[in-house]
């Protein structure tokens, strides 16, 4: 009777540990929200495989430099929009110590890699099929642009559509500065 | 014994004859109900999002070109990961998915059982124990006074 009892606590325990699992996980949605808010705060874990090579990029390995997060996917009619804007500001900070990632998410690699192409994509594309960053970002639709800062913190702002020059100079020059 | 296990045989092809063939030969339909759409998780069929649109397409073409279910699945599952898949699979690690609740009931009606038994037991007892006075012998004295009582009543 007591290893019944035992195994009923331990089945309690394992059940509010899994809750508690999975809030933890679903915290990284403040990031954003957090970022809006006007705070600065430790940009989540990020290693994905790039798109068009072996290997991995880590967010983490950027330490030292600016780093411009841009989400999107092939499909995603605000990311066609935005992708010269991306591209011309790319191509001028690139020399200036600042770094481009465009994450691509929920998205075939096949279509990827027509969009990387007929957009002549400036900067690494890494991969994320399953989506599985969004929720560690916050990230509520695409696209979506964050800025990372030298000590690896998330700055305002954060693009919540097709990003304009003027919006990712601006976000650049403030991660810059923090 | 022979008989048994030849109607076991045909059973068992007769369960996995439609399966083989759904596998070689699948619907768009079946699939479209099967497969979840990663940007806004319900089935395909019921999805109208752009990535759905494009993944019914290449359900459609790879379905033309004779794939079977299984490689349809395996494919979108390399691009989107396993939450595509509307239900897990039944081997490696996603086979958890079906034994935990399958084996969550067994020890629930293992408790349930192991419960009703001791529960029957101990009322066994209890009738046993309730009985034990009256099949035991009166004492001599009591006896003799029960009469006593009696014979007083009825006068």
């Amino acid at each position: 009777m007591r290893l019944l009892r035992l195994l009923a606590v331990a089945v309690v325990v394992a059940l509010l540990g899994l809750l508690v699992w999975d809030m933890a996980q679903a915290d990284g949605s403040k990031v954003a929200k957090k970022v809006d808010q006007g705070q600065v705060v430790a940009a989540p874990k990020l290693v994905l495989p790039y798109h068009d090579r072996d290997g991995s990029f880590d967010l983490a390995a950027q330490r030292g430099k600016v780093v411009v997060v841009n989400f999107w996917a092939s499909w995603c009619q605000g990311c066609k929009k935005e992708a010269g804007a991306l591209n011309a500001a790319a191509r001028y900070w690139r020399d200036k110590g600042v770094v481009f990632l465009g994450v691509d998410v929920n998205d075939f690699r096949s279509a990827a890699s027509r969009f990387v192409d007929r957009h002549d994509v400036a900067y690494t594309i890494v991969r994320d099929g399953p989506g599985s960053t969004l929720g560690k970002w916050g990230v509520t639709g695409l696209p979506e642009t964050f800025f990372v800062d030298r000590k690896g913190r998330v700055v305002p702002p954060h693009v919540l559509a097709a990003a304009t020059r003027e919006q990712l100079d601006e976000g650049i020059r403030r991660a810059r500065r923090s | 014994m022979r008989l048994v296990a030849v109607a076991a045989a045909v059973a068992l092809f007769a369960a996995a004859a439609p399966a083989l063939a759904s596998d070689r030969h699948p619907t768009q339909g079946e699939l479209e109900r099967e497969l979840v759409c990663p940007t806004c998780h319900t089935t395909l069929d019921e999805s109208d999002a752009p990535i759905a649109r494009q993944m019914k397409a290449e359900i459609r073409r790879r379905i033309a070109q004779g794939a079977t279910k299984s490689q349809i699945e395996q494919e979108l599952v390399d691009e989107f990961g396993p939450s595509v898949l509307g239900v897990p699979r039944k081997h490696g690690f996603d086979l958890l998915a079906w034994a935990l609740p399958l084996g969550g009931v067994g020890v629930a009606a293992a408790g349930l059982a192991f419960g009703a038994w001791r529960w029957s037991r101990a009322r066994d007892v209890g009738d046993t124990v309730s009985q034990a006075p009256s099949a035991a012998p009166l004492d001599p004295e009591l006896d003799r006074r029960v009469d006593e009582e009696l014979a007083r009543f009825d006068a």
